[in-house]
């Protein structure tokens, strides 16, 4: 294995991130061959959070794009501040300016409103970490945009001029699969696939994140929520459930996981009711203790 | 230092992977290659592990294409290690390299694997030129290519899915045109001026603006007489899937005669939807008439139509009625509708020609006519289905 590859991979484990060498490798790929890096998986898996871990790990920033159906180049790239413009027009109507220098002043930087885009190209200390989060439930129109963006790294303003990235940033993507990202876009991109975490990985992550709980409870729960993956529900509880879960049992004290202790909390991983349903017939079958046994 | 031959090698084996990828249906553009070949040179090409996840990363872009990579990389891994050093060919200024110098610069295996590269490199362009070749967006998808009389329940998840992926872009589709609205995150200029005049050109009260709302309304029209039987209850499936979160679909079956069943799709559970469909629907998987049917459609539910609305026709075209009145209704709804589609399975199939004189009276007064098949023909209705 390289050396970079270890090394970020311990990096990313400092900041208390179980990872593995699937994503230390794309992160590793992503920096040296500048390219932005796709990050697909169901909900709650972590992608997200993938980001977050690069940018302490590298002390640098994180600037985050939540996407959203409708998200245009106003509200990603930048807009011009206009009542801060028309304002400083009524304060300058007495000034010798000429207009020209008037219409100068008023289209300058500290009118700019500075949206996450533009902010990751303008960083001119360091690259920051750019997370494009959701990029799935923004629409074509605004996935095209941002195919320009991601090949240049730079923007025209009509007023200001071209703005070109002094740092490239490390951009990461994330997607959730909602609907189907073009071609295009995934070319450009390196992949990455992270799926439902298997039992070793996970119990370490809970154990990482919930230092207070035993280890016989951490183990049981967690085979109980990977059994629980296993059973096609509607909302298959991700890792974000799993600590929520463990954080609960925590705080109410339990000690070793039983049916009453269950029925009570399923609620923490289980969000639907069909689902809630399916589980507690699984639960009345007698099937929990089948779930914590280690054999699974 | 790397000898040009061993360069050559290392072009060689990585341009083949990755034409060997194209051929399973990855898209893998020369600019792929281009980046596996760096890719390798900036990792530890000894490593199968580090190897398989940064060229996984590099040439695959979904999930779906996982198992045909590993496949095909596991032929290349075992086939490379019958060479000597097989990767390791553009090594930096390392010791290993200075050792690696000492080989013979041209290994007669290497110019080999040269000349089936060429030898491959013609047959791979001449096949070009064939669609077959072409990577399609979903190909990978193992079980695209299953017709859908063999589904199983994984499936209909997945038609499901794309049904709610269909929805969300007719929910919400913002038009090119503005609006004026009190709040907002545009500012109307335009209006803002023009109200300023009240105030004697101050600008108090700024106007915004914002896009409108693009509303698209879904009519499908279903043929459900005996040679469709199939394929109709697996689109009814995915109708039943639009309507359940969509209000603006309208359904319609019909095989001698046309029956609006949207009610019968509406907020029931899909089995309830089904028993009340055969307790009600006549003449299901009978014979078909298909120009009276969409010609009581454009006289009994004229205003079900607009410019906005796209109609989705399913039928195989083997019509038992007039050819002259289909042409007719049919290019009566298209000058109507938004977006006229129909959907034949039988298009599926290489060898089908829209031979029967249904179908050629109904083609000039079709836009869009697609196979309905499998599931990836479902997936590839997705840009059609919004106007």
């Amino acid at each position: 294995m390289r050396d970079e590859v270890r090394k970020i991979q311990e990096l990313l484990e400092q900041q208390a991130y179980v990872t593995d060498v699937a994503v230390a490798t794309s992160l590793y790929l992503a920096m040296a061959l500048g390219k932005p890096l796709l990050v697909e998986g169901p909900a709650g898996v972590g992608k997200t959070e993938i980001a977050k871990v690069l940018a302490r790990a590298l002390d640098t920033n994180l600037i985050r794009l939540q996407c959203y159906e409708g998200l245009d180049a106003t509200t990603a790239l930048y807009e011009w501040n206009y009542p801060k413009q028309l304002l400083h027009i009524k304060l300058q109507e007495s000034s010798p300016a000429s207009a020209a220098e008037k219409e100068e002043s008023i289209f300058g930087e500290s009118f700019l409103l500075k949206r996450p885009l533009l902010q990751a190209i303008t960083d001119h200390t360091r690259s920051p970490v750019l997370l494009i989060d959701e990029v799935d439930r923004s629409d074509e129109e605004f996935e095209a945009f941002l195919l320009e963006v991601l090949s240049e790294f730079q923007v025209t303003i009509p007023e200001i001029g071209s703005i070109r990235a002094t740092h490239r940033p490390h951009v990461v993507l994330t997607s959730n699969r909602s609907r189907e990202l073009s071609d295009a876009l995934r070319r450009r991109c390196l992949y990455l696939w992270i799926d439902y975490p298997s039992f070793d990985k996970e119990l370490q992550i809970v154990r990482n994140k919930v230092p207070q709980i035993s280890e016989t409870l951490s183990s049981e729960l967690t085979r109980v929520i990977q059994a629980v993956r296993t059973l096609s529900l509607a909302k298959v509880p991700g890792v974000a459930e799993t600590l929520d879960w463990a954080a609960a049992l925590v705080a109410l004290n339990v000690s070793q996981i039983s049916q009453d202790v269950v029925s009570e909390t399923r609620g923490c991983f289980l969000k639907d009711e069909a689902d809630l349903r399916k589980f507690d017939a699984e639960v009345d079958a007698d099937r929990l203790k089948e779930m914590l046994s280690p054999a699974r | 230092m790397t000898g040009p031959a061993t360069q050559v090698g290392l072009l060689t084996n990585t341009v083949l992977f990755c034409r060997a990828l194209r051929e399973q249906g990855l898209v893998v553009t020369p600019a792929e290659a281009v980046d596996a070949i760096r890719t390798v040179g900036l990792i530890d090409a000894n490593d199968r592990e580090e190897t398989f996840l940064s060229l996984r990363s590099v040439l695959t872009s979904r999930v779906e294409e996982f198992p045909v990579f590993e496949e095909l990389f596991e032929v290349f891994w075992v086939r490379l290690a019958g060479t000597p050093q097989p990767w390791k060919v553009v090594e930096r200024e390392t010791e290993s390299s200075l050792k690696q110098r000492v080989r013979p610069s041209s290994p007669p295996s290497e110019r080999k694997e040269l000349g089936f590269f060429l030898e491959h490199w013609a047959e791979a362009s001449s096949n070009d030129a064939e669609p077959i070749n072409v990577p399609l967006a979903s190909s990978a998808e193992s079980n695209a290519e299953k017709d859908l009389r063999r589904l199983g329940s994984n499936d209909l998840e997945e038609i499901a899915r794309v049904a709610r992926r269909i929805v969300k872009k007719l929910a919400s589709r913002p038009s090119r045109r503005w609006k004026p609205v009190r709040r907002g995150t545009r500012v109307n200029l335009r209006r803002s001026l023009r109200n300023s005049l009240k105030t004697g050109g101050e600008l108090i009260d700024l106007s915004f603006r914002r896009r409108k709302q693009k509303k698209t309304r879904l009519v499908v029209i279903c043929d459900v007489s005996g040679s469709m039987d199939l394929y109709s209850r697996l689109f009814l499936q995915f109708v039943y899937g639009l309507q359940n979160s969509f209000a603006r679909v309208e359904t319609f079956v019909f095989s001698t005669s046309l029956q609006r069943i949207t009610g019968h799709l509406k907020n029931r559970a899909y089995e309830q939807a089904l028993d009340s469909l055969s307790a009600n629907v006549r003449g299901w998987s009978g014979g078909t008439l298909i120009g009276q049917s969409i010609a009581t459609f454009n006289s009994v539910w004229p205003t079900l139509v607009d410019r906005r609305t796209i109609v989705v026709i399913l039928s195989d075209g083997w019509d038992t009625g007039e050819p002259d009145e289909l042409a007719s209704s049919l290019g009566s709804l298209k000058r109507r509708a938004g977006r006229l589609i129909w959907l034949n399975p039988l298009l599926g199939s290489a060898t089908y020609q829209p031979l029967t004189r249904g179908m050629q009276a109904a083609l000039p007064h079709i836009d869009v006519f697609a196979p309905l098949h499998d599931l990836a023909s479902l997936r590839a209705l997705e840009p059609h289905l919004v106007l």
